[in-house]
């Protein structure tokens, strides 16, 4: 449902036995004690979650902060310094990283919307066979990255793969895809969007049938075309849930490791290193720099932080707009 | 998705305050663990102390009925020790049976019955394997002897992940090694690894159409371009020559081999300066890489090729000549090979006007010991037995792996055993510049350019002036 600022409905959706009022009174000591109860029994677990999740990010930020080597006893930390930070940014290849991160994301995101509108639309009008068609869909999606990464690597290869016959086809001479920046960069983004566009087909197409069919039966009484319904009526109304396909699809394309780091290795050169790439070798395989590697981690968990809070303040502007 | 209403603002601000209350006390708590875990200054010995560093600490190095250093079982640590408990952690040397791990195992508890040595299997790439010793060896434990590439010796010296074998070992004991071999493992004037079995660049030839045509092995680079048009243009195979120039570490394998034939070298004696551009030898090399592929000798797909590309492409008899490591033989050998009983071994080749024969480059294993280890006596003496010539030989006759000690190389039951050991007295070896702590980033600097302009995206002199800037910069602490 959009967004919009209608009195709650008579069946407020809580999950039952939680009213939504306030635990005040006789009745509710009793639903009082049962949430501490329920508290009690989730501590350990949210612990455990606390301890795995937000400790490491903690002491990664710490680290970014510090200069820091190994040895064999351990860490040595030392002083606090901004020049994790500076080295980052005076490095040419980490620039780049963010560039082609982000320029990655943006083409990818869009690309994948475009065909997976195309793709819910489709399944929303299939009656039988929607099931069949959604679960061969989905098995791109599901395939684990690594595993599909090798499939594409094997399709590349310039002497047996069935992408460079086929570029081959087209007039390339002996191509070596994966061997040159742009080639590189484009084979990366087909293997990308062939895994994730059944992702945000299905939820679009989630949202696509939740849309109430009575407005559209005022546009045809209207006489409205097609492609009027769609880009005034249906768009508008998905807006949501694009807007919740994006802030997925951005969080993960942000973290892009496994599609370059079996296909690629981040070359040629550093074409294809990612900033995920370039802090996993900074820390664990070229540098061994755990402090700058920290930085760059921090840096990219920030920029995605800022990215989506823009996003979510245009989109709320936008959304609140077209509602009222 | 549900909607949870208009909350009145009491209750929520109620819920909403523990939500953020637990949320601060999650991460005051981390900061709290993470401030005091990380402010251990200790002084960094070189000798086996425990872990006392950061929150990764504990473990120790295995169970252990020996005390500290130079105290153990009767000896010194000079490798005369007779007692101990030892963790030898190894990647798979071979990947059929048996195990040579195993068998040199048994022979050594054999010659040593009060010392026990148990097999710690490591990951085969050997990046996975120096992140999970870096993991281990940093968290103050690991294993006590650690079978690690021969490139790491300076990067785990510096780090104070490898025990100084010269501390130990008189000059008598590296001596016994092949020319090459020790320097390659020293680093700040200490050695740090004991070279266990090593490996080298061969030119793997198609002996049946060198005989066909009446060819003789080539003794030079152009030589080995004038007989692979030859051969190809009676179409006798696809290819000339394939090696290996993708963009990874084997890449500075093989621009190592072309860059000393033609005379030059990476890094000036004190390691901290480039010595690529100080002469012509860096472009001469890249450029004859580059015209391989140019001229059609070498497939356009090579600046791809790692070694499984280039032995595929021999095995199908795509290719006259073929630069492998070792292995490259018995794989050419094996069922399902196009070209059984069809392959010759033979050195390297050089340039024109250099002497024969050309260099190869240095690959294999050494062994290091963990400066965390509570039984240093114990591990100096395995050291020493698997480097002796009892170990060496079953490397060579049982595995045929090459072995690193000099005497046993040039054996002449060793040399007669397969094609490839019988080559190995003959040939040059060359290391890669690993002297310096940060040889990771001179490897990525060298690699990335000389795939580039095999690949024809660079020229070869930009290529070897981005790398010479890319490694100056990294010497000099630019860079991460």
């Amino acid at each position: 449902m959009a967004v919009t600022s209608a009195p709650p409905p008579a069946t407020s959706g809580l999950p039952p036995g939680v009213s939504g009022r306030p635990l005040v009174g006789r009745h509710d000591v009793f639903r009082r004690q049962l949430a501490r109860l329920g508290w009690g029994f989730s501590a350990p677990a949210l612990i455990f979650i606390a301890l795995v999740t937000v400790f490491p990010i903690v002491y990664s930020v710490i680290i970014s902060f510090r200069h820091v080597l190994l040895y064999s006893t351990g860490f040595h930390m030392s002083g606090f310094t901004l020049n994790n930070y500076a080295k980052i940014i005076h490095y040419g290849p980490w620039r780049y990283a963010v560039a082609f991160t982000v320029g990655y994301t943006v083409v990818t995101v869009l690309v994948e919307l475009v065909l997976g509108m195309g793709i819910a639309l489709v399944l929303e009008r299939l009656s039988r066979g929607r099931g069949i068609m959604m679960a061969l869909l989905l098995l791109p999606w599901s395939l684990i990255t690594v595993i599909s990464a090798r499939l594409w690597q094997y399709l590349y290869d310039p002497s047996v793969g069935a992408a460079s016959k086929l570029v081959q086809l087209f007039g390339a001479h002996n191509p070596v895809i994966l061997g040159h920046n742009a080639s590189a960069i484009i084979a990366l983004m087909v293997a990308d969007i062939w895994k994730t566009t059944p992702f945000v087909a299905i939820i679009l197409l989630a949202g696509l049938v939740m849309l109430p069919q009575d407005v559209y039966e005022a546009a045809e009484v209207d006489g409205a075309s097609e492609w009027a319904t769609f880009f005034r009526i249906t768009l508008p109304m998905l807006a949501p849930t694009i807007g919740l396909a994006i802030l997925f699809r951005v969080l993960q394309a942000f973290g892009l490791f496994d599609l370059p780091n079996v296909l690629t290795g981040g070359g040629p050169g550093h074409a294809t290193t990612s900033l995920a790439i370039l802090g996993y070798q900074a820390m664990f395989e070229f540098n061994q720099a755990w402090g700058p590697g920290a930085a760059i981690a921090t840096s990219t968990a920030l920029l995605v932080v800022l990215g989506c809070l823009c996003f979510y303040r245009v989109f709320k502007a936008q959304a609140a707009r077209e509602v009222g | 998705m549900a909607s949870t209403g208009n909350l009145p603002v009491r209750s929520v601000w109620r819920r909403r305050g523990f939500h953020t209350a637990a949320a601060a006390a999650a991460i005051a708590t981390s900061v709290a663990l993470a401030g005091c875990g990380s402010s251990s200054n200790n002084n960094n010995s070189s000798t086996n102390t425990t872990a006392s560093g950061g929150l990764g600490g504990g473990g120790g190095s295995g169970t252990t009925t020996s005390t500290t250093l130079g105290k153990t079982g009767g000896g010194t640590a000079k490798g005369t020790a007779t007692s101990g408990s030892i963790k030898f952690w190894a990647s798979p040397i071979t990947t059929s049976s048996p195990d040579p791990r195993k068998v040199l195992i048994t022979a050594f508890e054999k010659a040593y019955p009060h010392i026990k040595v148990t097999l710690e299997s490591a990951p085969s790439d050997t990046d996975t394997n120096r992140s999970v010793l870096s993991s281990q060896i940093g968290g103050g434990g690991g294993p006590d002897v650690y079978m690690g590439d021969v490139i790491w010796p300076a990067q785990f010296g510096s780090q104070k992940f490898a025990v100084p074998l010269s501390k130990y070992l008189p000059n008598s004991y590296f001596n016994t090694f092949a020319p090459g071999l020790i320097a390659g493992a020293t680093y700040n004037g200490q050695v740090y690894g004991a070279p266990f079995f090593e490996d080298q660049g061969f030119l793997y030839y198609r002996k049946d159409i060198l005989k066909a045509d009446h060819l003789q092995v080539p003794k030079t680079w152009e030589q080995l371009v004038s007989e692979s048009k030859q051969i190809q243009a009676k179409k006798q195979t696809k290819y000339g020559y394939v090696f290996q120039a993708a963009d990874y570490e084997g890449a500075t394998c093989n621009f190592m081999e072309f860059l000393t034939d033609a005379g030059g070298k990476v890094l000036n004696s004190s390691a901290n300066k480039s010595e690529l551009s100080a002469n012509n030898a860096a472009v001469k090399a890249l450029t004859f890489m580059h015209s391989l592929v140019s001229s059609g000798v070498s497939p356009s797909g090579e600046s791809t090729y790692q070694e499984a590309n280039a032995m595929n492409a021999f095995d199908a008899g795509d290719a006259a000549f073929l630069r492998n490591w070792d292995y490259a033989y018995s794989t050419s050998q094996a069922s399902g090979s196009k070209v059984i009983g069809k392959v010759g071994v033979a050195p390297l080749p050089t340039f024109k006007g250099q002497s024969y024969p050309g260099y190869s480059n240095i690959g294999g294993w050494n062994l290091y010991v963990n400066p965390n280890s509570k039984n240093v006596a114990a591990d100096i003496t395995f050291v020493k037995w698997m480097t002796g010539t009892k170990a060496q030989n079953i490397l060579a006759t049982q595995f045929s792996e090459i072995p690193t000690n000099q005497s046993v190389r040039t054996e002449s039951k060793v040399v007669k055993s397969n094609a490839v050991l019988a080559i190995v007295p003959k040939t040059r070896l060359v290391a890669r510049p690993a002297q310096t702590p940060k040889y990771a980033a001179v490897s990525q600097a060298i690699y990335q350019n000389v795939s580039a302009a095999v690949g024809g995206s660079k020229s070869p002199s930009a290529a070897i002036s981005a790398a010479n800037s890319s490694i100056n910069s990294t010497l000099s602490g630019g860079g991460l």
